[in-house]
């Protein structure tokens, strides 16, 4: 283990921060995850930055709210009913 | 020409019935308004029966819609012209999409004792965030609520709206940007946050009594 963290490359916090959405959205896959994580675990400001961008799409994703309106489907079974 | 059979209007109905929740739902994030949103559902409905006809595959029918749903929307919005149609390269990493609301409020030396970040996003009220997502144009809105408030991951974006998953991330990067500038435009407005060049000074200040 102590061998394959040594070899990570480090990557600067321009670097980073070029891959906060991608790994927040988790779409960020093998070397580049593993570098990105490694620098989280040393970069405060990153990891903040990281923690910050989490909590505001999870604020997002809070506004997302189950609607179930009977006006709404009564007025497309009519729609249908025109065609 | 465009009238459905008998047959078709039946599996249409079948199919389209079980999504009017979840297109009531997309509508109303991206209009945050009942009755803008029931028509935007309305006129969604319109135009699939209309072109029902030319959907090849079927089982592709909840994209389908919400394709349609979110062309409605920016055709609507375009005709209210609050959103005129506005220029944007779809380069990715532009200086444009790069405004983070985090590097304006983070204060590094204060970092020992709180978390002024964590502090200020729970002032924002639903309602606040829900209003700055309405600030966004129609295309980066559309990529914001797709992606942020439905849960969508990039490539289910992309074969909504049929368009690369670049364009997907560019929109998204966009799109988040504006957002988060209109957040820090609004908790100045609100004093949640100080003033740029009030802060300043107030930082200085605490500088030079430690
Ligand atoms: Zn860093």
């Amino acid at each position: 283990m102590k061998q394959s963290k040594r070899s990570i490359q480090p990557i600067s916090c321009e670097e980073a921060l070029s891959r906060v959405f991608d790994f927040i959205d988790d779409h960020l896959r093998g070397k580049a995850r593993i570098e990105l994580e490694h620098h989280l675990e040393t970069c405060r400001h990153c990891f903040d930055r990281v923690e910050f961008e989490r909590l505001l799409k999870s604020r997002l994703r809070k506004l997302n709210v189950n609607v179930h309106s009977q006006k709404v489907r009564k007025r497309v079974e009519t729609l249908l009913d025109q065609f | 020409m465009n009238i459905l059979s008998r047959k078709e209007k039946e599996e249409l109905r079948q199919v389209l019935m079980p999504l009017v929740d979840d297109l009531h739902r997309v509508a109303l994030s991206f209009c945050h308004d009942e009755n803008a949103a029931e028509e935007l559902v309305a006129a969604t409905v319109g135009k699939a029966c209309e072109s029902y006809r030319s959907l090849k595959d079927r089982s592709r029918i909840k994209p389908w819609l919400l394709r349609i749903l979110s062309n409605m929307f920016i055709s609507q919005q375009r005709t209210k012209a609050r959103h005129p149609h506005v220029e944007y390269d779809e380069i990715e990493n532009d200086k444009q999409n790069q405004f983070s609301l985090f590097e304006q409020i983070s204060q590094p030396f204060l970092l020992w004792w709180g978390n002024p970040e964590r502090e200020i996003m729970n002032k924002f009220l639903d309602e606040d965030i829900q209003k700055a997502i309405e600030s966004l144009p129609a295309e980066f809105r559309i990529a914001v609520v797709l992606s942020d408030v439905e849960g969508m991951r990039y490539q289910e974006i992309a074969n909504i709206l049929q368009i690369p998953l670049g364009t997907v991330r560019s929109r998204l990067a966009r799109g988040r940007s504006l957002l988060q500038k209109k957040l820090w435009h609004h908790a100045q407005d609100l004093g949640i946050i100080l003033r740029k060049a009030h802060r300043h000074e107030t930082i200085q200040t605490q500088h030079s009594t430690h």
